[in-house]
Parts: C-alpha cells; structure tokens; sequence
C-alpha cells in the first residue's frame, strides 16, 4: 500500500506520519510511506488544506491531523 | 504534476493590471483592512474561503494572485492550475515588495512589513533571515539586471 502524506513540513505533519507508522506496525499492514513537501507536488493533488493523505493515488484526508480510528479503517479496508 | 507556477514581480503585475488583468488577493479580510492594493480591478478571496469560491474567478481574464509575501498566493495560482485555470500568475513578493517599490496601496504601509504568512498547517510561520529584504542575494531579485527575463519579468 503506498501512502503519501502531505504537507511542507511541521508538527501535524509529523504526527501523521507517526501515527500512521503506529497503526500500520499494530495491525501488521506493510506500506510505503512517503512524505511530500514540495508545494506543487502537494497542489498536484487539489489538497489545500494539509496534512493531507493520499492512499494508491487517492486523497482520503485533508486537513488536520486524522484520527486514530480513521487510519485504521484506511490500512484495514486495504488489508482485507 | 503540475506545471511550474509562472511568477511575476510587482512591476509587471501593475503593468498588467493596466492592461486589463485581474488582482486576486488571498489575503484575510483583517489584513485587507490595515492594508490593500490600491488598484482599479481586484478582487478579495480568502484563503480561509477559496476551495468555496474560487469558482467566482474568471478563466478568460488574466488573473494574479497576490498575498502578504506571496507564498499564500503561490498556493492558490497552483489550486487554480489545479482546478484548470491557464490564464493565471502569482505575483512574488506579495503587497510587502509591492508597497516597498512604492505602488499604489492604501492603508497602513508599516502593515507590509508587520504581519506574517501561515505556516503548513496554519501556524505562525518562524521568521528567518531570509524573509529580511537585507537577506536578498544581490542580482537575484526580479528586476535585478542580471536577473533572466525567464519569459515572466522584465
């Protein structure tokens, strides 16, 4: 699962991305975690409000830091 | 991936303006009322509201998005570049370098300098040395004469 996440780089950006290394290692899912911080490869995607999340090509988050619950319903519908 | 946004300096986008070219200011409305472009065409869309109504934006009228320092507007001309919009521009430097050349603004001028663009999610962005005018590398400024025209200044 490649997951991409968004942002130029500060503190909710950083939790996401710890975050969703936290899950992925819980539930046992294997992903590609990529950070993007150059602006137009994030505008590339439409997000303009980061962190955002992309999920094998799709944005599934924008904006704030995801809950908990949310990245394990992502990692687990991908999982099944 | 996107194009390379095309970035043009004050000088030009009050040129363009002349021409016909549609300033849009991304700024939020508190800082629009300490200090505005003081042109004939401009319209104000928020960052806070421009997912919303960018929408309201022309596609056949040249467009330059303009902000504090231009980073926010940097931001807005990739969504519109995103979103299918050809005809548009960010201006660098924002109303800060505008209101430093001397064009036309009207408000509070010390307000160029005062307030600062958000960070990426927001948050105050730290100011750095290469915010300070100073910090500019000589001949590297848009109408620097040893600057490239790079088709987009000068």
């Amino acid at each position: 699962m490649d997951i991409k996440v968004l942002g130029t780089g500060c503190a909710n950006c950083r939790t996401t991305i710890a975050m969703i290394e936290q899950v992925a290692q819980a539930k046992g899912v294997a992903v590609n975690l990529e950070k993007v911080e150059e602006l137009r490869a994030i505008m590339s995607y439409g997000v303009m409000s980061t962190p955002g999340v992309v999920i094998d090509g799709k944005v599934v988050h924008a904006g704030g830091v995801p809950g908990r619950d949310k990245i394990e319903q992502w990692l687990a519908v991908k999982h099944a | 991936m996107l194009a390379e946004a095309r970035e043009v300096c004050p000088t030009t986008t009050l040129r363009l303006s002349r021409e016909g070219a549609l300033l849009v200011d991304v700024r939020e409305r508190d800082e629009i009322d300490r200090l505005a472009f003081d042109v004939p065409d401009v319209v104000v869309v928020p960052m806070s509201e421009f997912e919303q109504r960018c929408g309201e934006l022309p596609r056949d009228r040249d467009l330059v998005m303009v902000c504090q320092v231009g980073e926010r507007s940097l931001k807005a001309t990739y969504y519109l570049m995103y979103r299918g919009h050809t005809r548009v521009a960010n201006m660098e430097g924002g109303i800060a370098k505008w209101a430093r050349k001397g064009f036309p603004v009207k408000g509070d001028v010390s307000a160029a300098m005062a307030s600062r663009e958000t960070g990426c999610c927001g948050g105050a962005a730290p100011i750095t040395a290469a915010d300070r005018p100073s910090a500019q590398a000589p001949g590297k400024g848009c109408c620097a004469p040893q600057s490239k025209p790079a088709g987009a200044c000068c």
